[in-house]
């Protein structure tokens, strides 16, 4: 073994900074998913991003949230209107999806991250 | 009647449903709702099939090749088994699972065995754990997209009985068992429940066992649990003894809930074509004990014998060829090079130029801890030699492990293999490769 003075610095050792710890709550629950497209550009989701997606968050309005829509996963914004749950797109052309009662299940999980480089 | 919650603790055996299939349509939302069946290594048989694949009527296990066409005309949609995201929605699993059960053994990829406390007061038995199954199972629906199945009983031969039940509620098997839980302790007689369990279905009692139950016209799970134990003692000795207590609702299959070292390490795969080569068999031998050695190394073991093993296809002629070869190493070791100085010769023995080869194996047997380094006065290898051997061996599995497997491997096991698996129909590994990530359309 390493003889000799401890580092009187030992006391302060600290694990660096780790990402995953900031960005990731529920680690079984969380899956990355790569976007396509710029239309949710206005919640400053980009082409390209990685979208960081827990399906532990419980859905609520005003969340951005993945669902599937015709066998494919679309970022949709959840919104309450009339007493009824919405999917709404951040794109004029794509007229708003209501949700009735059997649907939960088209809301595979909130996207909680979307990261991009600069 | 014969109620069989027995003292306050239950067992209970959580499992996938479907679970390859379901994994595979988790990550990809096309799937959802389509009938589909995962392929075994290789592309050999079904092994796994969506609700909707089932109920078109196809059969588990059936080779691919001789479906393949009836597949085709109905639609369903084929996949090659992708371990890398089966691993890892098992771990998610087993992780999520650990927050409910205080004991949990993880029993197979999909399945673990748990240990439970009835609520309630001891006087009656226990509480129902039927909904604590229910809430069990939305919670692994929500977070991880999975249906699972939960069994619930005083034994774990019980538990895996229950479970069954509980899946096959879904299937009309009647009212009682609740949709995906079951709790066999909690019904008020227990034994139509047995009696619907055939003989063949009860878990552990292999076919030697149920064939001796069924000349005897023991049928069902419930006839076994209610024969003389002398007879069966007399018939299938402790074994049968065993499964008869379990299904009595006293325990004799404890909890493991450290995996026990493993005492051999085994890789073997189907070859894409049959092998006729001398040079292709080495490469493949080659391949296996390499990959054999990185498991050993990260199993913290070194083996003490090595076995090659080969065998041609059943499906083609008539001259089915299998043999092996065993040799014992002087000195125990997890290094891929002396592990492939003791297999090669094997595979050259092995080799007949006439029995084309459908599939290869070597066996890593005698497993020992590595933690004492060990001396042989016929072998001289000095502890800086054995340190630095180790030292190369750690460097090289490292690589592997962050750059892929593969980045890094001895020239013995060739670059072309036209003989590696073949897995036409690979989803990707989409939850662990960046680059594989499954597209999210923002429109």
């Amino acid at each position: 073994m390493a003889a000799g003075f401890p580092s009187p610095a030992d006391d302060y050792v600290e694990s660096r900074i780790d990402l995953n710890e900031a960005l990731i709550r529920h680690p079984s629950s969380t899956f990355f998913l790569r976007v396509s497209g710029d239309s949710m550009r206005g919640a400053g989701i980009l082409d390209g991003d990685l979208l960081v997606v827990d399906r532990a968050v419980e859905p609520r309005a005003g969340l951005v949230v993945v669902a599937v829509i015709e066998g494919a996963f679309t970022l949709k914004h959840l919104r309450r209107h009339r007493g009824r749950w919405r999917l709404e797109a951040a794109h004029p052309d794509y007229p708003p999806l209501e949700l009735g009662d059997g649907d939960d299940s088209r809301i595979w999980g909130v996207a909680i991250h979307a990261i991009h480089s600069l | 009647m014969a109620r069989l919650a027995s003292g306050r603790e239950a067992t209970v055996l959580i499992d996938g449903n479907n679970f390859y299939a379901s994994c595979e349509a988790l990550l990809d939302p096309a799937l959802i709702g389509r009938p589909l069946v995962v392929l075994s290594n290789n592309d050999g048989c079904i092994v796994s099939r969506s609700a909707e694949a089932r109920a078109l009527g196809i059969p588990m296990g059936q080779p691919y090749f001789q479906v393949q066409r009836q597949l085709e005309r109905l639609g369903v949609i084929v996949r090659s088994s992708n371990y890398a995201l089966y691993a890892d929605m098992s771990q998610r699993l087993m992780s999520v699972l650990e927050e409910w059960v205080e004991e949990l053994e993880i029993y197979s990829i999909d399945e673990a065995f748990g240990l439970l406390h009835r609520p309630g007061p001891a006087s009656d038995g226990g509480g129902d754990l039927t909904d604590w199954g229910r809430r069990l199972r939305r919670d692994v629906q929500r977070r991880l997209g999975l249906p699972v199945a939960v069994g619930i009983a005083a034994t774990k031969v019980q538990a895996k009985l229950a479970n069954r039940l509980a899946k096959a509620a879904g299937r009309g098997m009647g009212q009682g068992a609740g949709e995906g839980v079951f709790d066999l302790g909690a019904v008020a007689d227990a034994d139509p429940w047995l009696e619907a369990v055939a003989i063949e279905d009860v878990w552990g009692i292999g076919r030697r066992l149920a064939r001796w139950c069924r000349l005897r016209g023991i049928a069902s799970a419930r006839a076994l649990r209610d024969m003389p134990s002398g007879e069966l003692r007399r018939g299938c000795g402790v074994v049968g003894v065993r499964l008869q207590q379990e299904l009595r609702g006293i325990a004799c299959l404890p909890l493991e809930r450290l995996p026990a070292a493993k005492r051999e390490t085994c890789v073997s795969r189907s070859f894409s074509r049959p092998i006729a080569t001398l040079a292709h068999l080495r490469e493949a031998i080659a391949t296996y004990t390499c990959r054999a050695a990185e498991k050993l190394r990260r199993q913290h073991q070194r083996a003490g014998a090595l076995t090659v093993f080969v065998r041609s296809s059943p499906f083609n002629g008539t001259s089915f060829y299998a043999n092996a070869a065993t040799v014992t190493l002087p000195l125990a070791s997890h290094d891929s090079a002396v592990l492939l100085a003791a297999a090669l010769p094997l595979a050259e023995r092995l080799f007949n130029p006439h029995k084309p080869l459908q599939k290869a194996g070597v066996l890593l047997q005698q497993l020992q801890p590595d933690t004492l380094l060990q001396h042989h006065l016929l072998v001289p290898q000095s502890a800086e030699q054995q340190r630095r051997r180790q030292a190369l061996m750690a460097v090289v599995d490292g690589l592997n492990r962050r750059y892929g497997s593969g980045t890094v491997q001895w020239a013995a096991c060739g670059l072309q293999r036209p003989w590696a698996m073949r897995r036409g129909r690979l989803s990707r590994a989409a939850t662990t490769r960046l680059a594989d990530l499954p597209l999210v359309h923002a429109g």
